[in-house]
């Protein structure tokens, strides 16, 4: 009755998570894991082949352009810091319950913030870069707010708004660098290139470390590493993560024990949001993009970012690994297509091997559920209405 | 096999066996039905009742044993198959949908074209001859439970089962529809030949309505008997199997508790300062008074009981008092002082613990350990300004674990890998801990085994020994017989009537549960 009010911030979300949690069945996942990783490997190979392109080959030219060489291993790097801040933030909201998927708006907002803030303020030295991220952060962080207002005040499902927030998103950033609000100057207004923003200036870009052409680390990579630790600690080890780790597995018992689960709800999805709003400044901010604001900016980091906290089960320094994974599928597709494989190739590749990597639970569950080896699900309580309703029918 | 004569039982199960996993469930179990009887089934919970019955009913495969019915082996293979050969079940909980009316449940699951006229006028037929009267038109979540249960039945029926199974089927019905339903079973079961297995833990409705008895006890059959030969004392000590006192344990086994002397005064006590007094509690949700105007004060060191069927209320009742349910008007007042409710947290703070109906609902959080479940209240008291300390909140959890008897394989290990008792302990050991005034135990004891019932009743008591007021919300008339001093009764969302337990009869109550003035 009461309890459908109480499910914050949507119910479905929730179920679904539950079911990406790790299970007890480890073995039996872990395999079942590898061999759909089998298959999806042997499904990519078909697929190169069946377009006339070599695995082999592309297995290279992937390795070429990710691992190879210093080169490599700094286009991989500079993939891995986005994607790494977006998978952080969504784990942090779906460990409260929440489900947001509209990380790939907040990344656009975010650069729209970080870009209004690099191109528009003057900022002495290091302040600067502080600023643009932080503003990156505060845009990404609103959009989000946004979605949890929505949610709060119309009950508007969060899965909903947040994926559709996105699509207002990329508007908004196409509008803004085709307006005079932060149109390149030299472009008209007859420009047959993609409208864009000027660069940013030098002061806000964040710092490279090393020398070209020897391994070059961006400062982007050391805030997401240090969000991600950060945000580990604070989920198993802090009051706060207690709580939220409280209302993301039983909102009902979070409330009998004093937490504000619709306050706590939102803000945890305004932070989520606010990580990939930082993924976005760093994105505008580092020499992963042209240090412009585009509205092909996100390039589907916020995507992707979300993909990693899928297959690290919404734990924080999983993560890690797995981000370095995607992006050196990132760097090594960019190169790859380079080669004359289509784009689209290493998106399918990508894809498979997510679902190799998030199918097995559900998998285990769903074998497990078939067999029965559970009799005692207990059914829910009947609702049986009072005499009243007698009266009131 | 035989020919069929009147000497060859309706249904004959032959070392039935059943495993899931390393967990024997029935262990070669011998059940004999004949024609004409209601046959008793009686165990504690995880006795390997239900599970007998899914074999009955094809819903899980037998490891091993052979099913006659009629003299006849089967293979009960399937549900389609139990169904074909006669065998219907009315279950505990209820399988009705609310939204749709009597006629369209009934019809639900039958195959071919559906027939209104016909379906209702079987209704009307099943209703005329059984004597369970029953509007087909009216929507189900209009009808009170008991209107509900003999939907249930009345639904059974109609399919014409030669074998029905019942389990439960009291929980929600007040005594005299109890009695009612199986005055009818015993009728229509005699007159037509069929036969009844009625499944419960409830050693008075056993030794009331059936004809013979089988007592399971963990998975084997302990003991069988016609009932009339045997007595109810006999039937718990075989039931738990040891020596059962009129006490506590009658109590827990469904029998009303001999007066206890002295304890109490017997006389109407002079009421204790109050710790918790509820005033004009109302909730209203789409437009019905779940609760109306209730008025209840416990004292402290009082127990005070809210007896009432199931689905009158107190599952709402509970909800508000844990903080889940803003109340549409009313005050609570925890130890002198009214609670902001609009506020979570508060009554908890203020003082009040509570141990829901439901332990799953809100009581614990399933996924997390055993020490997060038990200082999740308290957790300021175990954090730095910023991070848990572990060191602190593990002492904390070995100091209740072992005040409280939890059994875990460790403090860390997820409370979902505890069982019920053990989990149930968990819940009250985290309400009473800190300076807890009031406790409100809702249901305490659905669900538990006899050990962990009296364990239960042990501690409800110490609390109250040491000056917390204990507001137990319960179904089982025995049960509040024996623990509380006062008892109010509730009947749709109001409550009828209070008084204490000296004055208080089996009678007089089942008439305020009925909603009449005693």
């Amino acid at each position: 009755m009461s309890s459908v009010s109480l499910m914050n911030p949507d119910d479905l979300g929730r179920r679904f998570l539950a079911r990406l949690r790790p299970g007890r069945d480890g073995w039996l996942t872990a395999g079942v894991t590898f061999a759909l990783v089998i298959v999806a490997l042997g499904a990519s190979a078909l697929l190169l082949t069946m377009n006339g392109a070599s695995p082999s080959a592309s297995l290279s030219a992937i390795w070429d352009g990710s691992l190879a060489n210093s080169t490599g291993w700094t286009a991989t790097l500079l993939n891995a810091a986005p994607l790494l801040l977006v998978a952080v933030g969504a784990a942090i909201c779906a460990s409260a319950g929440t489900f947001n998927i509209g990380q790939e708006g907040q990344v656009l907002i975010g650069g729209l913030f970080g870009a209004w803030v690099g191109l528009r303020l003057a900022l002495p030295g290091p302040m600067m870069v502080v600023a643009v991220m932080a503003a990156a952060a505060v845009g990404g962080g609103l959009w989000a707010g946004l979605s949890a207002l929505m949610y709060r005040f119309r009950g508007v499902n969060v899965v909903v708004s947040t994926l559709l927030m996105t699509f207002l998103a990329i508007q908004l950033v196409t509008f803004a660098v085709s307006s005079p609000w932060l149109q390149e100057s030299a472009q008209g207004s007859s420009g047959i290139a993609d409208a864009q923003s000027n660069p940013l200036p030098a002061s806000a870009l964040l710092a490279d470390f090393g020398e070209y052409p020897s391994l070059l680390v961006n400062a982007g990579l050391f805030i997401a590493l240090i969000a991600a630790a950060g945000a580990a600690l604070v989920l198993s080890r802090s009051r706060w993560g207690f709580r939220v780790r409280m209302v993301g597995l039983n909102p009902l018992a979070a409330k009998h024990t004093g937490v504000r689960v619709s306050v706590l709800g939102g803000f945890t999805l305004a932070l989520s949001g606010a990580f990939a709003g930082l993924a976005g400044g760093l994105l505008l901010a580092s020499p992963v993009s042209p240090n412009r604001l585009q509205a092909g900016l996100s390039d589907n980091v916020g995507w992707d970012g979300l993909l990693v906290a899928l297959v690290a089960r919404n734990r924080p320094l999983i993560a890690i690994p797995v981000a370095f994974g995607f992006a050196v599928l990132r760097a090594g597709g960019d190169f790859l297509s380079a080669t004359g494989v289509p784009y689209f190739l290493v998106d399918i590749v990508k894809a498979l091997l997510v679902l190799a990597f998030v199918a097995p639970p559900v998998l285990v569950s769903l074998f497990r559920g078939r067999r029965g080896a559970t009799p005692s699900t207990p059914s829910p309580q009947p609702v049986v209405p009072t005499k009243k309703m007698e009266a009131a029918a | 096999m035989t020919p069929t004569t009147s000497a060859v039982p309706i249904l004959e199960l032959r070392s039935i066996t059943k495993s899931y996993g390393s967990v024997t469930a029935c262990d070669a179990v011998d059940l004999r039905v004949d024609a004409g009887e209601i046959h008793g089934l009686l165990g504690e919970n995880g006795a390997g009742k239900s599970s007998l019955m899914k074999v009955l009913l094809g819903l899980v495969r037998r490891d091993a044993g052979t099913v006659l019915v009629r003299g006849e082996e089967v293979a009960l293979d399937s549900p389609q198959e139990a169904a074909e050969l006669g065998i219907g079940m009315v279950h505990q909980h209820f399988s009705l949908i609310n939204a749709l009316t009597v006629w369209e449940n009934v019809a639900l699951g039958d195959t071919g074209k559906v027939n209104k006229q016909a379906i209702c006028a079987g209704i009307a037929e099943v209703s005329a001859r059984y004597g369970l009267p029953i509007d087909p038109e009216a929507r189900v979540d209009a009808l009170s439970a008991g209107e509900r249960q003999r939907v249930e039945v009345v639904k059974c029926l109609r399919r014409n089962p030669q074998i029905l199974i019942l389990d439960e089927p009291t929980s929600v019905l007040t005594q005299a529809e109890s009695q009612e339903l199986f005055a009818v079973l015993g009728r229509v079961v005699q007159e037509e030949g069929r036969a009844v297995i009625l499944i419960s833990h409830k050693l008075a409705e056993i030794a009331q309505a059936t004809d013979r008895v089988t007592v399971l006890r963990k998975g084997r059959v302990a003991f069988r008997a016609v009932t009339a030969e045997t007595t109810p004392q006999l039937l718990a000590r075989q039931m738990v199997g040891r020596e059962v006192s009129l006490g506590d344990e009658g109590a827990a086994l469904g029998l009303l508790p001999v007066q206890r002397a002295g304890a109490d005064g017997g006389e109407a006590r002079e009421r204790q300062q109050p710790v918790l007094r509820l005033a004009g509690l109302t909730v209203v949700q789409g437009g019905v008074r779940v609760l109306d105007d209730i008025d209840l004060t416990v004292g402290a060191g009082e127990i005070v009981a809210l007896y009432g069927v199931e689905g009158n209320g107190q599952a709402m009742l509970g909800d508000v008092l844990s903080g889940l349910v803003v109340p549409t008007d009313g005050t609570i007042e925890v130890a002198g002082s009214r609670v902001d409710v609009t506020r979570p947290g508060v009554l908890s703070k203020a003082g009040l613990g509570i141990v829901p109906e439901d332990r799953h609902h809100s009581g614990v959080v399933l996924d997390m350990s055993v020490a997060e479940n038990l200082t999740m209240k308290s957790l300021n008291e175990v954090s730095g300004r910023f991070l848990v300390r572990r060191r602190a909140m593990l002492a904390q959890a070995r100091r209740l674990a072992d005040e409280f008897n939890i059994v875990t394989p460790s403090l860390d290990a997820p409370v979902r890998s505890l069982s019920g008792g053990n989990q149930q302990r968990v819940v009250l050991a985290r309400e009473l801990s800190g300076h807890t005034r009031v406790l409100v135990a809702a249901q305490p004891t659905h669900g538990l085994d006899v050990g962990a019932i009296e364990d239960m009743y042990a501690r409800l008591r110490r609390a109250a020994a040491e000056g917390i007021g204990v507001l137990l919300i319960s179904t089982e008339l025995e049960e509040v017989m024996a623990l509380a001093t006062w008892i109010a009764v509730i009947s749709s969302g109001q409550i009828t009537g209070a008084l204490p337990v000296s004055d208080a009869t089996p009678e007089r109550l089942g008439m305020l549960v009925g909603g009449e003035a005693a």
